[in-house]
């Protein structure tokens, strides 16, 4: 079996059964990133040197036989993940060379077992964005299509899972920034449920939306990925103490009688019609797997993407004060503090950022605020109560992933307002601290791969697994220029 | 036209929890620059606070002390602006959604009992000081994420008195509470005074100024007294009172604008979404309520009521929490609260007030205290000789037995150096002597004072008198 | 959107444009605020007593105070002068 295609199971049995060294496989990786990742730019930081040394840490352990699940594993890691001594960016000037004193929770989690870190992967610069086209450096490109986007934020992580520069890494999703991006490369992400996943590290766009999660190549990659990083978080008071479950747990029994609700709005004349077709004739399959599926409602859903970037824009613009130029980040000039801070966050923030800051300064300012931002969070309510209603008559929500497949570069982001719309497909989800998983479905004309979603009750991440599992067995996978026939 | 004050005041109280309210560092006071920091209170990207329990059980007990109602759900807001102390750039605090609601407090002011009442107190973080060089200015985090509550009255101070006597009660309950130190040179309590004038009887009040930061009950009266001669000046010479925050200069006595309500902050407050808003049941409350320390009124009337000591006395005790609790241990040390209440409030207030002792920082422990009442009490060392002994006491931390030793201070009780002192005086002081005998008794006294002065407090007086009167009638 | 609406949202935001960047950013968050008003068409009242993410008071995290951080390393992203941040000159 060819490395750079085989699952973290596999790897793991690898490793255990000494038929490739931690270093081996770390330094395959690193052999392909020199070679493809030139062209694709999903790296900002490549840590090879780090990693080399983690590799050698993991096989100690191998060799101790006290593997855990990700041992000697190697990861990519989005550059909003804070990692002790090693350059977090949020592909963002204001943080080209901020190094972080401490790591996320996650990072120790994943230390914990002894993990590899291969690189920070780029991103839409502080996750604000679907292309990966607003950072300000590794504009990343789609591993299916060069000249088109890989999606975004977390367009990096996806593209490197994507063409095998990465055997699985962690992106975060404020609204479908794991979600999209693993769709436009045809690979698996999974956003928890708010809670699920400490944020503790995680440089906040907007708090009560950002989680972290995994993006792999398959429901089960994710799942072990979501064991090794799931539960309470003694730094993360929205952190949720529910118990942790082995999320793999339930894959391969069977989905017989599982309602999947298909909720008519998500299928309207906005969403493309290829991508409607196949995500439709997904959900035929279910029905052939044992599935039953719903139809059902979401009559707020033509609300939800201003109430997401009314509460994400409020929540953006006040994390983003922070960076002043004084604690870290890009130091402009000016002679009194308000000129400097002016001049340091004109210089840092790139132009999508700022729109979101000025956004969000809007919603929130006085005569302003119960117009906008508290509407948003009375529509938050209305969008968790149609989800409760959905979830009474189903277990899982299936939907496209974007209303549309990868677009070419340059296409929209000319555009806010249509780059806005494009997200319709995900926030809700994030606004209803929902867990949910994209998966591939098909490819359309042009090659590029169409994603759809399963959407779950809150901490039934299980299920989602189970269910994009049992999908997975049967479907095939279209190779891209980076990982052959 | 008579111009009346209105007053309105913001108290902020540190409280006395162990660590900050959204992080593990050290709530302490002091230490070298940003050493009592983590990544959490310096804004580093990406940490998030989680909130301390003490701090918030504190801010309830405030609250049942003042008699406010506390809500049992309560959130954080985030209070947005840009200054080089605050590294969020936010300040966590409360908006619609404080802990404690109404309540009052009855103060004693210009002869009456007035009653003021509170409109809210909310939890929030302090912010981090600067230091003001030629060139820059430098930050220091170490007292970001301290916990403050915020005291906010309504407008229902008409004099600089009325003001005073709120502020000192308010740093009392506190300190009796267990929930401030209530220590003003170390910033534990600062004053913000809103004040406005009007007519008399007037329905509409004045327009309103803002003194900021007022740090020390001096401050406060001379700022509330400064700001309505101002403002009285202004309106009588026919100018307008601008609404503006001001800073009160310590040095010159005056206010001077900070800024004016054009350029006014635009905090836009929302949700923090770190923080969940917290649900209290009635049993936590009714557990915290429980667990508040004795007031300072209940204390006041035990002294008085258990203990009979005299009003003046037990106001002088209940005014000085240290003392108070000095008195209250030193008596469970030794049952004689009126001596040790006596003893306190003359010799001792008397070296604090002379600023040879802190009340916060004495050498000696209340039992020790209490020894040396009981030596008095039980005749081993004259009455006297008990200012002697806290003196030592004071200086050097020694204990009253070892000091009595080393002084020579024992009430020994030798007949034989009695009636050889006695003898002695009598005969140095002739003219006394035959003035008693020819039945001018009041000079008994001086005789008894000489006999008393020679023997140094070795004698008890009960036996020199017994001597005296034995030579003068034989 | 004004041009005034602007500033005073420039100046809530601390960012400075050029006039001509003024008028495209001015153009764009028109554009922007448009979107946003889908939320004006419907009806409906926020009670923040209704959201599912209150914690109980047990939850809370016990004060105990923990060391504190190594300030040459809380700080080496900036230069510090005596320990501290250095900022421009606060007039009093």
């Amino acid at each position: 079996m060819e490395l750079i295609n085989a699952s973290l199971k596999t790897l793991r049995t690898m490793l255990d059964n000494k038929e490739i060294s931690a270093r081996e496989l770390a330094k395959e990786y690193y052999d392909r990133i020199k070679k493809y990742d030139p062209e694709l730019e999903s790296y900002i930081t490549v840590t090879d040197e780090q990693a080399l040394s983690d590799a050698d840490e993991a096989q100690k352990r191998i060799d101790e036989k006290n593997a855990a699940p990700l041992t000697g594993i190697p990861l990519a890691i989005k550059d909003n993940i804070c990692t002790d001594g090693i350059r977090t960016t949020c592909a963002s000037r204001m943080l080209e060379n901020f190094v972080p004193p401490y790591n996320a929770t996650v990072i120790e989690k994943l230390k914990g077992q002894n993990y590899v870190l291969l690189g920070k992967t780029s991103m839409d610069e502080f996750a604000m964005g679907g292309s990966t086209q607003t950072a300000a450096f590794s504009k990343t490109k789609n591993p299916y299509d060069i000249t088109r986007v890989p999606g975004g934020s977390s367009g990096g992580s996806a593209c490197a899972v994507g063409a095998k520069l990465a055997p699985a890494a962690l992106g975060s999703d404020t609204g479908g920034s794991i979600r999209q991006p693993a769709s436009f490369c045809g690979v698996t992400g999974l956003k928890p449920t708010y809670g699920r996943v400490s944020r503790y590290g995680l440089i906040a766009f907007a708090s009560s939306l950002d989680q972290i999660g995994p993006i792999a190549n398959s429901a089960e990659d994710c799942g072990i990925l979501l064991n090794a990083i799931a539960g309470a978080d003694a730094h993360d008071a929205t952190s949720s103490p529910a118990p942790v479950e082995d999320y793999t747990a339930l894959i391969g029994q069977d989905i017989k009688g599982l309602k999947i609700a298909l909720p008519a709005e998500f299928y309207s004349d906005s969403t493309d019609d290829e991508v409607k077709s196949t995500v439709l004739s997904a959900a035929k399959e279910y029905e052939r797997l044992g599935a039953e599926l719903v139809q059902c409602n979401m009559s707020s859903l033509k609300y939800a993407v201003a109430a997401y970037y009314l509460i994400s824009g409020a929540e953006a613009a006040s994390n983003l004060s922070r960076f002043d130029g004084i604690k870290y980040g890009l130091r402009g000039e000016g002679k009194s503090f308000d000129e400097m801070i002016r001049d340091s966050r004109s210089k840092g923030f790139g132009a999508e950022v700022k729109r979101r800051i000025l956004l969000g300064n809007y919603a929130l300012s006085s005569g302003y605020y119960d117009a906008y931002y508290r509407k948003a969070l009375a529509l938050k309510q209305l969008i968790i109560k149609e989800y409760n209603d959905i979830f009474d008559k189903a277990d899982v929500i299936l939907t496209p992933t974007a209303p549309t497949a990868a677009y070419k570069i340059g296409e929209q982001e000319s555009d806010p307002v249509k780059m806005y719309l494009a997200d319709i497909c995900t926030v809700t989800v994030n606004i209803a601290s929902l867990p949910a998983i994209s998966l591939p479905c098909g490819y359309n004309a042009d090659g590029m791969p169409i994603g759809m979603s399963l959407v779950g009750k809150r901490f039934g991440e299980a299920v989602l697994i189970q269910t994009a599992d049992a999908y997975q067995r049967g479907f095939k996978y279209e190779p891209n220029k980076y990982t052959g026939a | 036209m008579k111009l009346y004050p209105t007053i309105g005041l913001e108290i902020h109280a540190e409280l006395l929890t162990q660590s900050k309210v959204f992080c593990t560092c050290s709530a302490q006071f002091g230490g070298e620059p940003n050493s009592r920091c983590c990544p959490v209170c310096s804004g580093l990207p990406g940490t998030l606070p989680v909130l301390n329990a003490k701090a918030v059980e504190y801010i309830i007990k405030a609250g049942y002390i003042m008699n406010c109602d506390i809500s049992r759900f309560t959130k954080w807001d985030r209070k947005n602006y840009f200054y080089p102390d605050l590294p969020k750039a936010y300040q966590i605090s409360q908006m619609p959604r404080p802990v404690c609601l109404g309540g009052y407090v009855d103060i004693e002011s210009e002869g009456e009992t007035k009653r003021m009442r509170i409109n809210r107190i909310h939890l929030e973080e302090d912010a981090g000081k600067l230091v003001h060089q030629n060139r820059v200015s430098l930050a220091d985090y170490n007292r970001c994420g301290i916990p403050l509550i915020e005291i906010v009255t309504e407008p229902d101070f008409h004099s600089a008195q009325d003001v005073t006597a709120f502020f000192e009660k308010i740093r009392l309950m506190l300190q009796y509470a267990g929930v401030c130190d209530g220590r003003l040179e170390q910033g534990s309590m600062r004053c913000d005074v809103n004040i406005s004038l009007a007519e008399k009887g007037s329905d509409t009040l004045g327009t309103r100024t803002e003194v900021k930061n007022l740090n020390s009950l001096k401050a406060i009266q001379r700022a509330v007294e400064y700001e309505i001669y101002r403002q009285t000046e202004l309106i009588e010479n026919g100018e307008r009172v601008i609404q503006e925050t001001l800073h009160f200069n310590d040095a010159t006595g005056e206010t001077s604008s900070l800024r004016s309500k054009e350029d006014a902050h635009d905090y836009r407050y929302f949700p923090d979404p770190d923080i969940p808003p917290i649900i209290f049941t009635e049993e936590e409350l009714e557990q915290i309520r429980a667990d508040i320390p004795e007031m300072p009124q209940q204390r006041y009337d035990r002294y008085v009521g258990e203990y009979g000591i005299s009003p003046t006395d037990a106001s002088v005790i209940i005014n000085n929490k240290a003392i108070s609790d000095l008195f209250d241990n030193a008596v469970k040390a030794y049952n004689a609260p009126k001596p040790t209440a006596s003893f306190i409030t003359v010799e001792l207030m008397r070296r604090i007030n002379l600023g040879e002792a802190n009340a916060e920082e004495l050498p000696f422990a209340a039992k020790e205290l209490a020894r040396l009442i009981e030596l008095a009490e039980t005749g081993k060392i004259s009455k006297d000789n008990r200012k002697v002994i806290l003196r030592e006491m004071l200086s050097s931390g020694k204990a009253p037995d070892d000091v009595a030793e080393e002084l020579q201070l024992w009430i020994k009780e030798d007949n034989a150096l009695i009636e050889k002192t006695v003898d002695e005086i009598l005969a140095a002081n002739p003219t006394p002597v035959e003035q008693y005998r020819s039945g001018q008794t009041k000079v008994f006294g001086f005789l008894m004072g000489q006999c008393n002065k020679a023997l140094k407090g070795s004698a008890s007086p009960a036996a020199i008198k017994q001597m005296l009167e034995k030579k003068l009638n034989s | 959107m004004d041009i005034k609406t602007i500033d005073h949202l420039c100046e809530l935001s601390k960012l400075n444009y050029s006039d001509e960047e003024k008028q495209q950013v001015m153009r764009e968050m028109g554009a922007i605020i448009e979107l946003m008003d889908t939320v004006k068409q419907i009806d409906l009242t926020y009670d923040d007593t209704k959201d599912f993410n209150s914690i109980a008071f047990s939850q809370l995290r016990r004060d105990e105070a923990a060391p504190s951080f190594s300030p040459e390393k809380l700080l080496s992203n900036t230069d510090p002068e005596d320990g501290c941040y250095v900022v421009p000159k606060m007039v009093e």
